[in-house]
């Protein structure tokens, strides 16, 4: 251990975990400040990797060399691919962890890694002066680093309720809050607003009976959140569902005022797509039954996570209502649900590097930034510590675009419009969905990781591997020919019209019905083996070729929009043509690039439109002498 | 000067047509629009009074008791004031108008405003904007106010184009149709059909984005069925396009007969005093006369092929030449017979087999056939001299071009502008092709991309960019969250 590092990350969440992680692998040396070294990747909440759009990002993470993919894989006892049912475009992988393997997962990732140093301590003190930063803790240590990634999670101040009364500070459950480094950052003229977020109980899955909930098995794990390891998952347990009833609703309905949420005790915004019970009750009285998930949260526990059920409400009524739930009628309750208040910092005041516009060389990744769930905040932390490593090796800037990863279109969101509530991606906020998805990740994302460095020398040839069995996989569907016999077996399947002579794999993948997998499985003889994800980017881009160029025509288009840089210093308030709403909320934002600009809400096209012009204008001005 | 230095300038012009009607207003936008319009405001330099000078103007209210109101530099507020109107230059008193101000971004163009009424004809207006232009405003370029109004956000896209329709609405009807999309009409109708969309992008993310919730998946065969129904009401809207331009630019009625054959007094006839503009298309060709004429209160432009160089001696000829050459742009064409007139042999023949738009046929100078002799069959007979039949030739000519429009009540929008029925025809094919997709297997999620196309379509006839409301209807319709 030393006291100057290229890189002082505080916080070892996922945020902090990704940027430590990342600025190390990039060769910068990196110290990682927590307040407890046997809580680094601590999973806080539901021990659960990955959904919808969320799997995509995991994906992401791991194609760029990060450490959620691969301890996920390691501690992984629940796998399902999400959207099965659906096109191979919208699958999300989801992963239920062992909340104590998922831990030791990441700290061996972490302890691998060369250039990285951990320390135990609770940063307090933040100070910035001249070409360094000094970070300083409770214990009277301080760092020197020549940038810091802060990744101070809901410990900014957060405030935890139980029920309508009890309030205590707190950063998670159990452990304490930080104001001290909320002060310190507050000094530095950053501006600050508050959300809530909230937990559910905890039971004991001994006293459930699992007759009465509907059992729900993982996939077989042929899929795999890391890019370049496979890591041998640990024995694999179900969920359980069951429902909630009116008896649920009466307990909620009567109790409401004792709730945090409902009794006017929590000030902040909650997300609306991880609503409370109490919420779920009154803003949809009609909805005759929710469902509740029950999660296991190990192999070595018995404790279950009781997925849908979240609440601030006492825990004696918490209790009362789990006991109406089918199955849970004799359940014992181990933790009492809660919901938190926390600080954050309004991501408007970011760059698209996640560097804090007015301090240079200091970045913030992670829910500190408004957002909420372990990928989200993975993405922003591997974001924020690259670039806090590029920064200080004087390298240009890492930035992903919209249409390069869902981690692009999360920052882009962030720094651009800002958030109103907790933000979590969905595939809805992805203009380029067919492109974004979770089987491409490693040949969207790895050659650029590989080319930045990001990437160890185990990852870069996993990689190369990956692609060279993408190319095969390519040429083979596009040269090889079905005997029409197999191909009519598999037509006559899919209800559509059969062939009266030998035909292409990729003409037979065109139709619809035909799968990849299913197509490769029935060829007769020497049958290749590909990976499933490979086998669903082959099938994917051959099938909905003309969709995915349209997508990729958009992007394109929007690419020279993006290539447009507008300078930082642009006069704003002389641009006339523009609307007075744009010229102020442009003004403020100061938007690096055409595209972005246009995602500005209150700027119109015609205003870009203009922009355009006015930045023509003044280039043009500016470049010859007055 | 344009004020890109700085801030937006200030700019001034008059709001009402020139030369017309009691009351003139002229209206300054801009920052320094209060601090103009007071400028004006004052007392009369000693020995200046009207009257005394060349102007020998009398203004009403001066009469000392509200002499007090016309101190210089108040500015009355939004209700207005009447206020004596000095040139700063001279001294000299313009005018006693009503002056009010509207402080921005409650006003017109979304800055502040100041509206100066002053008294009608061509000078006393124009003084005051030469005051207003000596005291720093700038002459507002034409439609520059709306322009201003929709960059603040204050009129949408559609609204800004109706502005220009209701100004240059040529007919009762036009103005009525322009006024009503200035009132979010068809906005109003687009932003339902958008709405919808968003209904549409709702239901692709339920059933995308939350695959375990416990509300029962959307059918795919139920979005497709949403995405027929909003392209069918696109559809219905769009039928409206073709009347809608006519209505903006006049539906072209050429009158087409034999020489003789009374087009030219039915031509003068219908203009009557209806005649709004006569032009003989200035620099384009001199073998038509075109006039604009508000029938039935709908617009047409009538084309006669009189006034033909008859010392040619091709007139026939060239008359039927000059017939074909408009009739590629004839929305109806009235052919004129007089009264006891033949069939016309072969020429008139082939020349009526060419034409494709529908035709009136007008038995002209009724009033020489021989008393109480019915019209001929299928012919509408007319009296250019005594004014017979040409009502029924005025209400078939609407009813011919305009059926759907006059049979319309106000209230239903009309797509006015080729811009919008370009982007509505868009949106309506990207639905149906959308549905079209998934009626094939193509997942949602790949086809989502023409409902994307659907909805920049609606979003550029409203000129808006849209907010996430998606998620916003996602969540108010669906109980999601696990």
């Amino acid at each position: 251990m030393r006291m100057r590092y290229d890189v002082v990350v505080v916080g070892g969440g996922h945020a902090g975990v990704e940027a430590a992680s990342a600025s190390a692998r990039l060769g910068a040396s990196t110290l990682l400040v927590t307040p407890d070294l046997g809580r680094i990747g601590q999973m806080s909440c539901n021990p659960a990797v990955g959904g919808v759009a969320k799997g995509t990002v995991a994906r992401e993470v791991g194609a760029l060399g990060g450490v959620m993919a691969p301890a996920t894989d390691a501690s992984r006892i629940h796998f399902r691919m999400l959207n099965r049912s659906k096109g191979p475009a919208v699958w999300g992988p989801r992963a239920q962890c062992d909340r104590a393997l998922y831990p030791l997962a990441v700290r061996k990732l972490l302890d691998d890694l060369e250039h990285l140093d951990l320390f135990q301590e609770m940063a307090t003190e933040l100070h910035a002066g001249g070409a360094s930063f000094r970070v300083a803790g409770r214990g009277g240590v301080s760092f020197r680093a020549r940038a810091v990634v802060v990744t101070a999670g809901t410990f900014l101040r957060g405030r935890i309720h139980v029920g309508g009364t009890a309030a205590h500070g707190a950063g998670r459950a159990g452990e304490g809050p930080s104001v001290g480094l909320a002060v310190s950052l507050e000094e530095r003229g950053l501006e600050t607003a508050r959300f809530k977020t909230g937990t559910p109980p905890r039971i004991d899955g001994r006293t459930v009976d699992f007759a009465r909930c509907e059992r729900q098995d993982g996939d077989r794990p042929a899929h795999r959140f890391s890019c370049y390891t496979r890591e041998a998952p640990p024995e694999q347990r179900p969920c359980w569902i069951t429902w909630t009833g009116p008896a649920l609703a009466g307990v909620v309905e009567r109790n409401l005022a004792r709730s945090a949420l409902y009794g006017g005790e929590i000030g902040g915004r909650g997300p609306r797509y991880c609503p409370s019970i109490e919420d779920k009750i009154v803003r949809f009285p009609k909805t005759p039954r929710h469902q509740v998930f029950l999660e296991p949260e190990g192999l070595d526990t018995s404790e279950l996570y009781v997925n849908g059920l979240s609440t601030s409400l006492p825990p004696e009524v918490q209790l009362e209502f789990l006991r109406t739930v089918p199955g849970l009628e004799e359940a014992k309750m181990t933790k009492a649900g809660y919901a938190i208040e926390y600080d954050y910092f309004p991501p408007r005041q970011l760059r698209r590097t996640l560097e804090v516009k007015s301090v240079p060389r200091l970045y913030f990744a992670g829910q500190i930034n408004g957002t909420t769930g372990y990928e989200e905040a993975a993405g922003q932390g591997l974001v924020a510590g690259a670039n806090a490593a590029l920064a200080v090796q004087g390298r240009p800037p890492f930035v992903l675009e919209r249409d390069q990863a869902y981690i692009g279109v999360l920052v882009d969101d962030l720094v651009t419009k800002g958030v109103d509530e907790p933000y979590r991606l969905f595939t809805s906020r992805a203009e380029f969905r067919l492109l974004l998805r979770q089987d491409n990740a490693p040949s969207r994302l790895g050659p650029l990781a590989r080319d930045l460095g990001l990437l160890t020398p185990a990852q870069t040839d996993a990689l190369d591997i990956r692609l060279d069995e993408e190319a095969r996989a390519r040429a083979w569907f596009r040269d090889a020919r079905m005997p029409a016999a197999a191909a009519n077996k598999l037509l006559r399947s899919a209800k559509s019209a059969e062939v009266d002579r030998p035909v292409r794999a990729s003409k037979l993948l065109r139709r619809p019905g035909i799968g990849a997998h299913a197509l490769a499985e029935a060829f007769p003889g020497q049958r290749p083996a590909f990976s499933p994800d490979v086998l669903a980017t082959v099938e994917i881009d051959e099938k909905y070729a003309g969709y995915v160029r349209r997508e990729a025509e958009r992007a394109a288009k929007l690419r020279s929009m993006a290539e447009f840089a507008i300078p930082e210093d642009a006069p704003y308030e002389t641009f006339v043509t523009l609307s007075s709403e744009a010229r102020e909320k442009l003004a403020l934002l100061r938007p690096a690039t055409l595209a972005q600009a246009g995602r500005v809400p209150g700027v119109s096209p015609a205003d870009l439109q203009n922009l355009v012009m006015e930045l023509r204008r003044l280039g043009a001005s500016r470049a010859s002498p007055a | 000067m344009d004020g890109r230095a700085g801030r937006p300038d200030t700019i001034v012009a008059l709001a009402t047509p020139p030369g017309i009607g009691a009351v003139a207003i002229v209206r300054l936008s801009g920052p320094r629009a209060g601090e103009i319009a007071a400028g004006l405001i004052g007392q009369p330099a000693a020995g200046r009074r009207p009257g005394a000078g060349g102007a020998g103007r009398s203004l009403p209210g001066d009469d000392g008791r509200e002499r007090d109101a016309g101190r210089s530099g108040a500015l009355p507020g939004r209700a207005g004031r009447l206020r004596t109107l000095v040139d700063p230059r001279s001294g000299e008193v313009l005018d006693r108008a009503l002056v009010a101000f509207f402080e921005g971004p409650a006003s017109y163009t979304g800055e502040d405003v100041a509206e100066i009424s002053t008294h009608g004809g061509y000078e006393i207006p124009a003084s005051v904007v030469e005051a207003c232009a000596a005291l720093g405003a700038r002459r507002a370029r034409p439609g520059e106010f709306t322009q201003r109004a929709y960059l603040n956000g204050k009129l949408d896209l559609a609204q800004a184009e109706a502005v220009a329709a209701a100004v240059a609405a040529n007919s009762e009807k036009s103005r009525v149709v322009a006024l009503h999309q200035l009132e979010r009409g068809l906005s109003e109708r687009i932003a339902a059909l958008r709405e919808r969309l968003t209904g549409l992008a709702a239901m692709l993310v339920h059933h995308i984005d939350f695959p375990e919730e416990s509300d029962p998946p959307v059918s795919v065969s139920r979005i497709a069925a949403a995405a027929r129904a909003t392209a069918r009401d696109a559809g219905r809207l769009l039928t409206t396009a073709p009347a809608g331009e006519l209505l903006r630019e006049g539906a072209v009625a050429v009158l087409a007969g034999r020489p003789n054959s009374g087009k030219s007094s039915l031509f003068n006839a219908l203009l009557g005093s209806e005649r709004a503009i006569v032009s003989d298309e200035a620099g384009t060709t001199r073998d038509a006369v075109e006039a604009v004429a508000s029938v039935e209160g709908l617009p047409f432009r009538l084309v006669d092929t009189a006034g033909l160089r008859r010392a040619e001696g091709r007139v026939e000829r060239m008359g039927v030449e000059v017939a074909r050459r408009r009739l590629a742009a004839a929305d109806v064409v009235l052919h004129c017979r007089e009264a006891g007139a033949g069939d016309g042999g072969p020429d008139e023949a082939a020349f009526l087999a060419s034409v494709t738009v529908p035709v009136i046929a007008a038995r002209t100078k009724w009033d020489l056939a021989p008393p109480d002799s019915p019209p001929p069959e299928g012919e509408i007979a007319v009296s250019a001299r005594r004014g017979d039949g040409l009502g029924a030739l005025k209400r078939a000519l609407a009813q011919l071009v305009f059926g759907g429009v006059v049979a319309n009540r106000a209230e239903v929008p009309v797509v006015t502008t080729r811009r919008q029925a370009a982007h509505l025809a868009t949106a309506k094919e990207e639905l149906e092709g959308f549905a079209s997709a998934l009626d094939v297997g193509v997942p949602p999620e790949a086809a989502s991309a023409h409902v994307q196309s659907a909805e920049t379509a609606l979003e550029e006839i409203l000129g808006i960019v849209a907010p996430e409301e998606v998620l916003d209807r996602v969540f108010s319709d669906f109980c999601v969250g696990k």
